[in-house]
């Protein structure tokens, strides 16, 4: 019962709060009500303990779970962005459709079905990136169309790549047919190029580039947090249910982390070089994500504890980013159409939560990341520095890039000092315009940036809880053993 | 060798998808497309016959596939009818509705100067001999499904699906291309995994991927609906234009 609330509840409230959009406070309120009641029910759903319905198993592992209570934990966190922050007039059923898609993701063992549910959830996300606010007077950008299409042709691609991967893994039996061409090289091919362009490795990217350039940060938020790690944990499902694949096909690891090195590389580079503020996270995210897929792909338990514990990481981190850059970007009071460089003085919560989401994708210590990163280049240093090079430089890179665009956009003196004229002759002080007044920063949304932030501090000073929940779920990974 | 016509019949139609761009005749071939899959299916009898309709007996399966086609074909149907009415006008400010005048006559001077030119079926033509041959090749170099008709097809969906997107010049040839695709893993699901040596089948994931190509439509036709409702036209090239 527990398994159909957590799947079919939000389906039903999300077709509420449809009916009920241009209400937004009714409509969030309601929102936070279901996440909130989600996260009771995913508390009370056993671990391991399979049940059957419609002919399909329904489980929930001890790392899914703690992957279902972070997905739950950020869909309340966009619900109070959502407040303050820039919205399309169906964000929130989309991410109530969305949160459902996930858990059900989440549940399931069987890949047919996870795969085409990732299709469906990439289907609901193109609604949300072109969705305007309740009476917008402005039209839909032609940018955020395009990016909604590339975003729905890649998507559909990778499922159409995954699903043919796993008809053949039916009725492929290792060791058959020695004169064709593997086909478990063929299938982990068609599985690599798939996750490849769910999980934006790099040159699979550009849908994200596009997304963080033309969507609404918590758009982009939702997305990249829920539906990436969604896909990232599909894959480790994968490789514990067809472990033969990685047995089979070993030269294709080296091919696999080469592709991640490339990823992780290229992410740092274009970091570094001239872009606005949203390209900018966009690189750093797929410095991020290329990180963490080289942790997958070193399949080793400490670069799969890297991998895993980068992933939730990363959730947190981008969730942080996008909530800061939504607050960074609210018009402050002072004419709009110039690019502020005081961003930090101004707006100093999400000046901070930018920043620090920044060092945390990077890894840097005491934040989140200082820790899977540090597993990530330990499982590197196993392979020699030949790999554990390109990883620093990386990072080296993105740090750079990260410093080039908090000097450009948030460390910059203050701009509104402007001097104070004395009075003309015959002039009073009601004759003079009103005095500008700069907004403060939105309570709500910057409580929720501090908690964020705050988050991803004690994560990087207390690791151990989450690092033995995740060691403890890799011990059970049969692949893991078995290479 | 038997001559298989509802392969005859997927490939055909799907080529129709591939060359030409007048909607019309492109969502005609797409229904026909899915009518020739169903029948494919009914011939090749992968799930055993549940129903008996005037003498014939099929698998619920069969019209499963047809009710998705019919769904898929009309989303898109009314979608290409209804472009030319207007849809929230009334919330745009005056910025707002000069675009649309501007967007409106750029798309009338495109439509003028852009006559029937042969020029552009030449890449879609060799695209889809390259297909066919690709087509005909695979199944004999790297087989897959129960039978050649089951490989051909499935591999020739998905290439002309694939080839669709990429020579594609207007939103809803891409999702048509989309849509070949996803028909491609479906009939591949299908056979394959009836086999006596794979898993069976299940009835979610079947249910799940005609769903997905309803989403899907729905999908390509909300976006055209935005897309002609902001530069009233489908060209790709003017969403790209900066």
């Amino acid at each position: 019962m527990a398994y159909l609330l957590l799947i079919f509840f939000p389906v039903t409230m999300a077709a509420s709060t449809f009916v009920l959009r241009r209400r937004t406070g009714l409509v969030i309120f309601a929102a936070l009500g279901t996440v909130l009641a989600q996260l009771l029910i995913a508390t009370q759903i056993p671990v391991d303990a399979p049940t059957r319905f419609l002919g399909i198993t329904l489980t929930l592992s001890p790392l899914n779970r703690v992957f279902l209570l972070l997905f739950l934990t950020i869909g309340g966190f966009a619900m109070v962005g959502a407040w303050h922050l820039p919205h399309g007039e169906n964000f929130v059923p989309i991410a109530l459709l969305t949160l459902s898609q996930v858990c059900t993701v989440l549940l399931l063992q069987d890949p047919f079905i996870t795969t085409l549910l990732l299709a469906a959830t990439g289907l609901t996300a193109v609604l949300a990136i072109v969705d305007l606010p309740a009476g917008a007077s402005n039209l839909v950008g032609t940018r955020a169309i395009a990016a909604a299409l590339k975003y729905l042709v890649l998507m559909t691609v990778a499922a159409v790549l995954m699903y043919i991967a796993f008809v053949l893994t039916d009725i492929y039996r290792p060791g058959e047919l020695p004169e064709r061409i593997s086909p478990a090289r063929f299938i982990l091919a068609l599985l690599t190029v798939g996750f490849a362009l769910r999980l934006a490795l790099i040159p699979f990217h550009t849908w994200l580039t596009d997304l963080v350039d033309y969507a609404e940060p918590l758009v982009a938020a939702l997305i990249i947090t829920l539906l990436n790690t969604a896909s990232l944990l599909v894959l480790i499902l994968v490789f514990q249910s067809f472990p033969t694949l990685l047995l089979e096909s070993e030269g294709a690891h080296g091919v696999m982390r080469l592709g991640a090195i490339v990823s992780v590389l290229v992410g740092g580079l274009l970091a570094v070089g001239p872009a606005p503020l949203r390209r900018t996270l966009a690189y750093l995210i797929l410095y991020g994500s290329g990180m963490v897929f080289y942790g997958l792909a070193s399949v080793s338990s400490i670069g799969l504890a890297g991998a895993i514990f980068g992933a939730l990481n990363q959730t947190l981190a981008v969730t942080l980013l996008f909530v800061s850059l939504g607050l960074l970007e609210r018009p402050d009071g002072r004419p709009p159409g110039v690019v502020r460089r005081d961003l930090l003085r101004r707006w100093p919560v999400a000046g901070s939560g930018l920043l620090v989401g920044g060092l945390a994708l990077i890894g840097l210590p005491p934040l989140n990341g200082a820790m899977s990163q540090l597993l990530i280049y330990q499982a590197a240093a196993e392979r020699g520095w030949i790999e554990l090079l390109p990883l620093l430089l990386s990072t080296l890179f993105a740090g750079l890039g990260l410093a080039r665009v908090a000097s450009e956009r948030l460390l910059g003196p203050a701009e509104e000092t402007t001097p104070e004229e004395p009075l003309l002759l015959w002039e009073i002080e009601l004759n003079r315009p009103a005095q500008r007044r700069l907004e403060p920063e939105p309570r709500s949304t910057a409580a929720l940036t501090l908690v964020l932030l705050l988050l991803c501090l004690g994560i990087g000073l207390y690791p151990q809880p989450l690092l033995a929940t995740i060691d403890e779920a890799i011990r059970e990974l049969a692949f893991i053993r078995a290479l | 060798m038997e001559i298989n016509w509802f392969t005859i019949a997927i490939g055909a139609t799907a080529a129709v998808v591939l060359l030409f761009r007048d909607w019309r005749l492109t969502f005609a071939a797409l229904l026909l497309n899915y009518l020739a899959q169903a029948l494919f299916l009914a011939q090749q009898r992968f799930v055993p016959p549940d129903l008996a309709i005037f003498g014939l007996e099929l698998s619920t399966l069969v019209f499963v596939k047809l009710i998705t086609g019919v769904a898929v074909t009309l989303i898109l149907g009314i979608t290409a009818l209804t472009f030319s009415r207007e849809y929230g006008l009334e919330n745009l400010d005056e910025f707002g509705l000069a675009e649309l005048r501007r967007a409106a006559r750029a798309a009338q001077r495109q439509r003028a100067s852009a006559p029937f030119q042969f020029s552009d079926y030449v890449v879609p033509f060799w695209a889809g001999v390259l297909a066919l041959m690709a087509s005909l090749a695979l199944p004999r170099i790297y087989p897959i499904g129960p039978s050649a008709a089951v490989d051909f097809a499935w591999y020739w969906l998905t290439l002309t699906g694939l080839l669709t997107i990429a020579t594609a010049t207007d939103l809803l040839k891409i999702g048509l291309g989309l849509l070949l695709c996803t028909s491609a893993i479906d009939l591949l699901y299908v056979a394959v995994v009836s086999a006596p040596e794979a898993s069976g089948l299940n009835v979610v994931p079947l249910v799940l991927l005609s769903l997905i190509n309803v989403l899907l439509a729905l999908a390509v036709a909300y976006l055209s609906g935005l897309l002609y409702g902001r530069l009233k036209t489908l060209e790709l090239s003017e969403l790209y234009r900066r």
